[in-house]
């Protein structure tokens, strides 16, 4: 036995000491989110030597940047390996060189942010400015991506030719999606820095501003829906596993992949609405744009309300809503990810508010936006992953959920979801009632505007020592299930689609001609902002330094 | 028959007076997105006029090679920057915009399309993709403004709108060169 979990051990080396580190990053951002929310909440004083924003930047670089991306390959690897064999040497050189890429630019960020050379936000926009190195460690981890997004690429390529005539297996043909989303998605913020990094180290005097924002959001908002597609490619293809039915439509599913890559680039756009230098006309074009990324989301919706329905009336619910009381409320790992679901639909109605441009102008820059995504990130996203861990990591390490890890994965799930509904809530209202994002604690000389915000503060620190508390649970379960939960075998949660499903057509693979249309749709959205931009460019900001 | 009601509304909608005005203020928007939005719509209304004027078309365009002509000679007439400034200045020019491009060279295209023969499907391509490379060429760097209604600035976009476009044709001309494009398109498969 003991023999057998140590050749699993081995065999999974490298998904486990991706997730490994991913929750090591999780502990550390949490632990500064719990100091921010702390201070925001008016609870004490951040020093100066470790300021709120330093704080803010590495709670955002670690957690949006590093433990997304350290737990998407994690999860990719470990789904590409069980779905298409055994990786072949090129692509394990490939996924451990993508790590140590990692290791290299995350390094060479954090310790720029300690030593207070990188106060820039996890957005890094400027004119604020940065050391290089922190520039040069950002390098490194759009390295790490597309290292990562060329093994999947070769083991899909590699199967392919292997199965000729088959389709790809729907996990996989996820991963393919999602690397080559983030692949399009980190080709703007690469120019971007490979700007930043001259003008860091003098070389250039000023920085186009308009244009390094808009480069960063072809990233940014791309990097979010990343995470999304991670998310649905559980939602698809492993929840139906776990709640005994099946995939309700695998040429849903793979059409959804499609159009999401060659939608969302340009929905970056939303991003700088209330930004100057965009003419109307421009902005209520690409609000469209923006919006047509719904589209997919809402085949999603319904996708997924066919399976809990076809499931839950196959397990005997009756009635107009029988089949939902049947659904495996008391499991875990449907649990975390039904709240996931839940959530996308109050995070994505948000989220369809914030791109339309008076609505913005609203909520713009302030708590509201951060609520947003801690709905969309803190709950859809990582819901999904903690979801994907009760299983995931005990199949990856050999061994098997204990009851007792179960009721603490309820409790953490409980813990969680009320932690992230006081502070995301609260963010909300006090987004609205004029709080600004990104600003340490101040009462603005005990103004009445902004001492109306106190008790909404009050909620938010109270929502964010419980997630604290929730980040301390997912962390000892996390290394419960790696290192010391009983031996045994954990099945993958893979699904099959219907008996009786209709053909998957084979256009679906063809991920050439996709490839050439997200091209034609990204340049649809943005030669006309960016020559506009560099052509009619004022004369350029010098750096600034704000802390 | 789908198709050409689909066709029928986007043509239509595109007719709208505040969509027009939209989408000829911004020279980018006008030259890639109405003209070849207005061609789409005539690629979807073809089935219906292949269907009614079968005998036409089979004595018309036999070989495929008529309608590759026509749709050259309108592609080429819209790529002339005077054209597109008196579609905005005469309303004739305009109206023979809306006429031309659905059904000039939408239509005549979709039913070579199934005349022509893949070599020939390639030569096309290729004949587009250097013809749009030239537009790039041109609008990109030359220092005078071409268009009287717009500025040199939105020339500039448009070059560039040109360059992506003949990119990706290229890149799928290479892609239909280099790969087996009927292995996507034969009955489906689970």
């Amino acid at each position: 036995m003991a023999n057998t979990m140590q050749s699993h051990m081995k065999k999974n080396t490298l998904p486990l000491v991706h997730f490994f580190l991913a929750f090591i990053m999780l502990l550390i951002g949490g632990t500064l989110g719990l100091l921010q929310g702390l201070n925001r909440g008016g609870v004490f004083e951040l020093p100066a030597s470790f300021n709120y924003y330093e704080v803010l930047t590495l709670h955002g670089i670690l957690l949006i940047l590093a433990f997304t991306t350290l737990f998407t390959n994690g999860y990719m690897y470990a789904a590409v390996r069980h779905t298409l064999g055994e990786l072949s040497k090129t692509v394990k050189i490939l996924a451990w060189s993508s790590l140590a890429s990692f290791l290299i630019g995350s390094v060479l960020v954090v310790w720029m942010v300690l030593a207070g050379e990188a106060t820039v936000m996890y957005t890094f926009y400027p004119p604020m400015q940065a050391s290089p190195w922190f520039y040069i460690g950002l390098v490194f981890v759009v390295l790490c991506i597309w290292l990562a997004g060329l093994g999947i690429f070769i083991s899909a390529f590699q199967w392919k030719r292997r199965n000729r005539g088959q389709h790809l297996p729907i996990l996989a043909f996820f991963a393919v999606g999602i690397y080559t989303l983030v692949i399009f998605g980190s080709i703007g913020v690469t120019v971007e820095v490979l700007m930043l990094i001259p003008w860091a180290f003098g070389w250039t005097e000023t920085i186009n501003v308009m244009l390094s924002r808009t480069l960063f959001w072809s990233f940014g908002h791309t990097l979010v829906n990343v995470w999304y597609l991670v998310a649905i490619s559980v939602w698809y293809t492993i929840l139906p596993k776990i709640i005994g039915g099946r995939i309700f439509s695998d040429t849903l599913a793979r059409l959804v992949v499609i159009l999401i890559v060659i939608l969302n680039v340009p929905g970056g756009f939303h991003h700088q609405i209330v930004d100057p230098a965009f003419s109307e006309g421009l902005k209520f074009m690409h609000v469209f744009m923006s919006l047509s990324i719904a589209f997919p989301s809402l085949m999603t919706a319904f996708a997924m309300f066919a399976v809990l329905e076809r499931t839950g009336r196959k397990r005997g619910g009756r009635g107009l809503l029988g089949w939902l009381w049947v659904l495996p409320w008391g499991d875990v790992r449907f649990l975390t990810i039904m709240i996931a679901m839940i959530s996308f639909i109050i995070g994505g109605a948000g989220g369809i508010a914030q791109t339309n441009n008076q609505l913005n102008q609203v909520v713009h820059n302030s708590l509201w936006v951060v609520g947003h995504f801690h709905i969309t990130v803190g709950v859809t996203v990582v819901m999904t992953f903690f979801g994907l861990v009760y299983w995931l990591i005990p199949h990856l390490s050999g061994r098997v959920m204990t009851p007792f890890i179960h009721h603490l994965g309820m409790f953490q799930t409980a813990v969680w979801t009320i932690g992230m509904a006081l502070m995301a809530l609260s963010m909300h209202a006090a987004g609205l009632f004029g709080a600004p994002r990104r600003t340490s604690y101040t009462t603005y000389g005990d103004s009445a505007t902004a001492l109306g915000w106190e008790p909404y503060l009050s909620f938010l620190a109270t929502g964010g020592t419980l997630l604290f508390f929730g980040v301390i649970l997912i962390v000892y379960i996390v290394a419960h299930l790696m290192f010391f939960a009983p031996k045994g075998d954990t099945p993958f949660m893979d699904s099959r689609v219907e008996d009786n499903a209709h053909p998957t057509p084979k256009w679906t693979e063809n991920w050439g001609l996709w490839v050439i249309v997200a091209i034609l749709i990204i340049s649809m959205g943005y030669v006309v902002p960016l020559v506009d931009l560099i052509e009619n460019a004022p004369p350029g900001s010098p750096p600034h330094r704000t802390w | 028959m789908k198709q050409f009601w689909y066709g029928l509304v986007l043509f239509l909608f595109l007719a709208l007076p505040p969509v027009r005005h939209l989408l000829e203020s911004i020279m980018a928007f006008h030259m890639h997105m109405q003209m070849p939005l207005l061609f789409v719509s005539g690629l979807l209304m073809a089935p219906f006029f292949m269907k009614r004027f079968k005998n036409f078309f089979d004595q018309w365009n036999g070989s495929g090679l008529p309608g590759v002509i026509l749709f050259l000679v309108i592609v080429l007439y819209w790529m002339v920057p005077k054209a597109m400034d008196e579609s905005l200045e005469i309303m004739a020019v305009e109206a023979f915009k809306f006429i031309s491009l659905p059904f000039l060279a939408g239509v005549p295209l979709r039913d070579s399309w199934v005349r022509i023969g893949k070599a020939t499907e390639s030569v096309l391509l290729l004949a587009l993709a250097i013809l749009f490379s030239i537009m790039a060429y041109l609008y990109i760097l030359f220092e005078s403004t071409l268009c009287n209604n717009y500025l040199l600035v939105d020339q500039k976009t448009v070059g560039w709108g040109f360059a992506f476009f003949s990119l990706c044709l290229i890149l799928y001309l290479v892609l239909t060169l280099f790969t087996d494009q009927s292995q996507y398109y034969d009955e489906a498969s689970t």
